[in-house]
């Protein structure tokens, strides 16, 4: 047991929509914010720490490896290495599992942990042949050879490759992963109707439970590139959630993905959103030693593969290859990437077709009830920076554990590219 | 045991490496001087070396210039002359040399250091933080007499050397170049072999800048900066005119008149009080760098953290984080924490903009602040600096909690400026590790820090703190545990009798313009509204209820308070504070107080009585041993107040007096019904015996 990972103490950045109260912050500012303000409410020793492992999906270019970058900036000493993970949606989780499986290859014992994600600093990009045209350009040396190559430029070459599209469009199948929704929502039937009423509830849920969010959230106050535009103000929480938010508001949104026929829109799906957080983890031998008293432990998880084209199953797949039965879990938080996701995944549990047909086994995986699943929201009012929300998801379920004084939680998150991640955590 | 290196190389250059025994800088004493001379005869007489190389080899001084001890205060005008002219004629020998030379700087290259560099043919410098060059002679009150006034104008131009020269400043390797102060830079393991490519290249060809040296610009320049260096230093610094003088004179000289220029002109003025004073606040600074109170080892504090975020905490915070210091700033909810940080993130911000940070050198220093709104644990912290609202109910309840919070080690400091130390120290399990670090407003730009040993304080924990100061690049000095310690109790009777004053009829603009006649870098009405009066109001009253007959709070600043007149804060205090033009006095003030009767002081009565009142407290500090000595009293009150530094502080300045004088005035103005004038026993026994403050 001495070998397991517990979760001491976790905080996260205010989640705010792309373009907004975040947006001047790089990534690497958001994730330093998380660190920072870990270290100051634990109070260790940095110097204790084996490693930092962040998760970050779309990297920005002027920090490469990005979790060193953080490590750095929040006063990790220069000695600890650093390493950044990408498993897509489940970024958060891969950097929880990876210090685990660091700790049972005995590499260490304690570990910063978490995820961070800009998405409103994602690049846009030329395109490959205008990128050529500028190395020519800047190849040029006689004034001839520059005028011709400068000659070469076309408007269309100013149009840019945008970032987060490309980031959301699965090369393999070469689906958006909106259209991948819409996939489930045929197959499994899923009426816009449930859809909307699914992110009304998740908006009420997250507007309710706000103080408890506040628990997790640590403020951002002025810097050097935020003072300007904000003098003296702070960033204290989410700005997702939408307290008027109605069934008629949401009713009247264009698909976005299928304009003629389809169901999934802006409302009912996650909101794309910059954020950051970061857990203190240890072996719990480690944990004790030093005197503290964790959130939880880690007691299984898994990644599984599956169809591209219908990523949003990703979780029943990673379910079935743990040790656990859904059964067992008193709370539930499934990553909300889109409504019609989460419903899919919620009829595929209780699928016995499903379970034969794709998990190979005679039982369904058990009924996901409405009461213990993403009880404080999830990320169509929250929102969802990708390489974050593996890490806010497990940050989450266990202070809510915690409150309700209940037991087990699963996390899990379909995962773009056809994966899913689950899991289990208890308190102790 | 020798300073100077000499190596050959095969190549026939010559390297004289400075490195002076036992010591981290090197220095031109006269034992060096004579060194270089005997260098120089080899040199002279040894027709294969094709080229010389000057370079240091310590770490972070290339030469830091003459040795101040020599021309001191125990050297004779003829003394001085002498070690001007063996400087200047080596400097010229170098200067004479047919073989090319090249100054390779690392590190710090000031007065004399930069000036035998300017002998040179060559100049090169590493891009280090540590390599700073110039001449900042002027800022103790002396002048470039090495022939820094005559070579560097040649060499730059005049304006720019003006600018350099009459500044005193020193300058980064980046900055050199663009002034053309040095020709290049390279890393400073290259410098040697870059030297020698130097060399190869021969004498260079400097460019003539008869643009600007000539006698016209010369005229019209000189005209024009004379009113205004008067204007800055109400004809205080002499040294300042007279380096105008000699380099505005001395550019239509030959090398060797200008040269004698120089030399009398640095000659005169170290007989003169201002330059004395000002080379004895230079050593007193360095003792205060080197200041000690046991001989005990201690560990350098590497982590702290500051309870409150008001305009001091914030400014604590962020001189520490620019000293790498990572620093927990903590207050009770985030909106306090908000108005820290917002200040701190405007310091960096400034510091940008005026060169004193990098961008990233921001971004760090803002990086290392760890903001706590909430309760957080103080186990790892080696020291706490409350800075919280001055209310000691509150603070003994702080340190109770601090006292949990933090580990045994950890050093409970507070920033007070006036509160008594050793009744929070009670207030804690272990009272030995209590004590005050008393920064100054605006932390970012005071150098003193007031290091109050309370009852109870450990020697260790007291030379720790000591030690910290110094770490972190500030001036300390040890004071007793007493009402408003040292500083603030002689400033506060100058601020009230100004207020009194006022009361009395005399003008803000008088007030004011009275003491910046005095020296004093503000007068004591803006003083008042800088510091913000409700704080000044604050130390009074904690001030008055201990000395209660000699400190009566006049009247107008309680009326203020009420009127919401709180100084720059909030635009209102005896001026109006407008961002767009410069403060003038508010006429608002002056029907707040009834009994203005219009009395006619005459300006040195208004002078005597703020002044001598200072002196009168600082007599009694010393009486009551607030501070071991004068000269600690004197160095405080300067970098604590900027105190008028050529007079040498209030003591130095009533010496300059005469006690009796001092004395004279105050039973007089007691006579007159002015009974807190009474002066304290020292200065009427001084006054009786003739004695001074530093011996006779």
């Amino acid at each position: 047991m001495n070998d397991r990972l517990v979760i001491v103490d976790g905080v996260r950045t205010p989640f705010c929509k792309m373009g907004s109260d975040l947006a001047p912050l790089g990534a690497d500012e958001l994730g330093r914010i998380a660190v920072n303000a870990l270290l100051t409410r634990t109070g260790i020793d940095p110097a204790i720490v084996d490693e930092v492992i962040f998760g970050c999906v779309g990297q920005p270019p002027d920090a490469a490896n990005i979790a060193r970058v953080i490590a750095l900036r929040a006063g990790i000493p220069k000695s600890v290495p650093a390493i950044t993970v990408h498993r897509n949606c489940a970024s958060g989780c891969e950097a929880i599992t990876q210090a685990q499986e660091k700790i049972l290859a005995g590499r260490g014992s304690v570990f910063i942990v978490g995820g961070t994600e800009s998405m409103s600093n994602y690049p846009l990009l030329f395109q490959q042949a205008t990128a050529e045209k500028f190395s020519r350009l800047s190849r040029a040396k006689t004034f001839g050879q520059k005028l011709k190559a400068f000659a070469a430029f076309r408007p269309k070459d100013f149009q840019p490759r945008i970032g987060l599209q490309l980031g959301l469009t699965d090369p393999i199948c070469g689906l958006n992963m909106g259209e991948t929704a819409e996939v489930l929502a045929r197959e499994f039937g899923i009426t816009r109707q449930e859809q909307d009423e699914f992110a009304l509830r998740s908006h009420q849920r997250a507007i309710a439970a706000r103080e408890k969010l506040a628990e997790e959230i640590c403020p951002i106050f002025p810097n050097l590139n935020f003072a300007t535009r904000n003098p003296q103000s702070t960033i204290v929480a989410d700005n997702g959630p939408r307290e008027n938010q109605t069934l008629e508001a949401l009713a009247k949104l264009k698909p976005v993905f299928d304009r003629k026929t389809g169901s999934v829109t802006a409302g009912n799906s996650s909101q794309i959103t910059d954020g950051a957080v970061a857990l203190l983890v240890m072996s719990e031998k480690r944990a004790a030693e030093l005197n503290f008293k964790p959130l939880g432990v880690l007691t299984g998880y898994a990644y599984a593969g599956c169809d591209p084209s219908r990523m949003g199953l990703g979780p029943l797949f990673a379910i079935a290859k743990t040790n656990f039965q859904i059964a067992d879990a008193d709370l539930i938080e499934i990553n909300e990437a889109f409504a019609a996701q989460t419903l899919a995944v919620m009829r595929g549990a209780q699928s016995e077709k499903f379970a034969r047909e794709f998990l190979r086994r005679e039982n369904p995986l058990g009924e996901i009830s409405i009461e213990k699943l993403n009880v404080n929201g999830g990320a169509i009012a929250l929102g969802h920076p990708v390489g974050a929300t593996g890490a806010r998801l497990a940050l989450t379920s266990l202070k809510e554990l915690q409150r309700r004084n209940a037991k087990r939680a699963l996390v899990t998150l379909c995962v773009g590219g056809g994966q899913g991640a689950a899991l289990w955590l208890e308190r102790i | 045991m020798t300073t100077i290196q000499r190596t050959i190389r095969d190549n026939g250059i010559c390297v004289l490496t400075f490195d002076r025994p036992n010591s981290s800088a090197n220095i031109f004493d006269r034992a060096t001087l004579d060194e270089l001379r005997e260098q120089l005869d080899f040199i002279e007489n040894n027709s294969q070396i094709k080229g010389v190389i000057f370079v240091s080899a310590k770490k972070s001084i290339f030469i830091a210039g003459l040795d101040l001890k020599s021309i001191g205060e125990n050297s004779s005008a003829n003394e001085v002359r002498e070690i001007i002219e063996l400087g200047q004629n080596l400097f010229n020998r170098i200067a004479a040399l047919k073989i090319p030379t090249v100054a390779a700087i690392h590190g710090v290259a000031v007065g004399g250091g930069y000036e035998i560099s300017l002998a040179c043919d060559w100049r090169i410098a590493s891009p280090d933080r540590a390599t700073k060059i110039g001449l900042p002679e002027t800022k103790i009150g002396l002048l470039p007499a090495w022939g820094g006034s005559t070579r560097l104008p040649r060499l730059i131009g005049l304006p720019k050397a003006l600018d350099i020269i009459l500044g005193g400043k020193t300058v980064a390797s980046k900055l050199a170049l663009k002034l053309g102060m040095i020709d290049d830079i390279v890393p400073a393991e290259n410098l040697v072999a870059f030297a020698a490519k130097k060399i190869q290249q021969g004498k260079p060809q400097r460019k003539n800048h008869w643009l600007t040296n000539n006698a016209l610009v010369v005229s019209v320049i000189s005209s024009r900066l004379r009113p205004q260096l008067f204007k800055k230093t109400r004809g205080h610094y002499p040294a300042v005119t007279k380096a105008l003088e000699v380099v505005t004179k001395g550019i239509s000289k030959s090398v060797f008149d200008s040269l004698v220029l120089e030399r009398d002109a640095i000659v005169e003025l170290v007989q003169q009080d201002a330059c004395r004073n000002l080379l004895r606040i230079f050593f007193l600074q360095e003792r205060a760098k080197k200041l000690s109170v046991a001989k005990i080892e201690t560990k350098p504090v590497t982590r702290a953290a500051v309870i409150g975020a008001g305009v001091m905490g914030a400014g604590i915070a962020q001189w520490l984080s620019a000293k790498n210091l990572p620093i927990i700033l903590r207050d009770i909810n985030a909106e306090q924490v908000a108005k820290g940080m917002s200040s701190i993130a405007k310091i960096y911000r400034d510091g940008v903009k005026r060169h004193t940070f990098s961008k990233n050198e921001a971004r760090d220093g803002l990086d290392r602040i760890y903001p706590a709104p909430n309760e957080i644990p103080l186990r790892n912290v080696d020291l706490v600096i409350e800075a919280a609202v001055e209310n000691l109910e509150l603070k003994k309840k702080i340190f109770q909690r601090l006292d949990a919070m933090a580990g045994d080690e950890t050093i409970l400091a507070t920033n007070t400026s006036a509160l008594p130390i050793s009744e929070l120290a009670a207030t804690t399990r272990k009272p030995e590790r209590v004590l005050g670090i008393h920064f100054f407003n605006p932390v970012h730009r005071m150098q003193l820090v007031e290091i109050v040993a309370a009852k109870q304080t450990a020697p260790e924990i007291l030379q720790r703190a000591l030690k910290f100061t110094q770490q972190i690049g500030k001036l300390p000095v040890v004071v007793k545990d007493s009402p408003g310690f040292l500083v603030n109790r002689i400033l506060m009777p100058y601020l009230i009798e100004a207020g009194n004053l006022f009361e009395a009829g005399a003008t803000i603009e008088n007030l004011d313009e009275v003491m910046l006649n005095f020296g004093m870098p503000m007068g004591p009405m803006r003083l008042i509204d800088e510091v913000g009066v409700d704080v000044s109001l604050h130390v009074a009253q904690t001030l008055a209820a201990h000395f209660g007959d000699r400190m009566k709070i006049p009247a107008v600043l309680g009326k203020m308070m009420e009127a919401k007149m709180l100084g720059v804060k909030n635009g209102h205090g005896f001026y109006l504070h407008e961002k767009s033009e410069e403060a003038r006095p508010n006429p608002q003030v002056a029907t707040l107080v009834q009994n203005q009767t219009a009395a006619g002081f005459s300006r040195e009565e208004l002078q005597e009585r703020m002044v001598f009142l200072m002196v009168d407290e600082a007599a009694r500090c010393l009486e009551e041993q607030i501070v071991a000595e004068p000269a600690d009293v004197d160095f405080a009150m300067i970098m604590g107040t900027g105190f008028a530094p050529f007079r040498g502080g209030p003591l130095r300045y009533a010496d300059s007096l005469g006690a009796e004088k001092i004395v004279g005035a105050m039973e007089n103005l007691v006579d007159r019904g002015a009974e807190y004038f009474a002066p304290c026993n020292l200065l009427k026994q001084m006054a009786s015996n003739g004695k001074k403050f530093y011996g006779n």
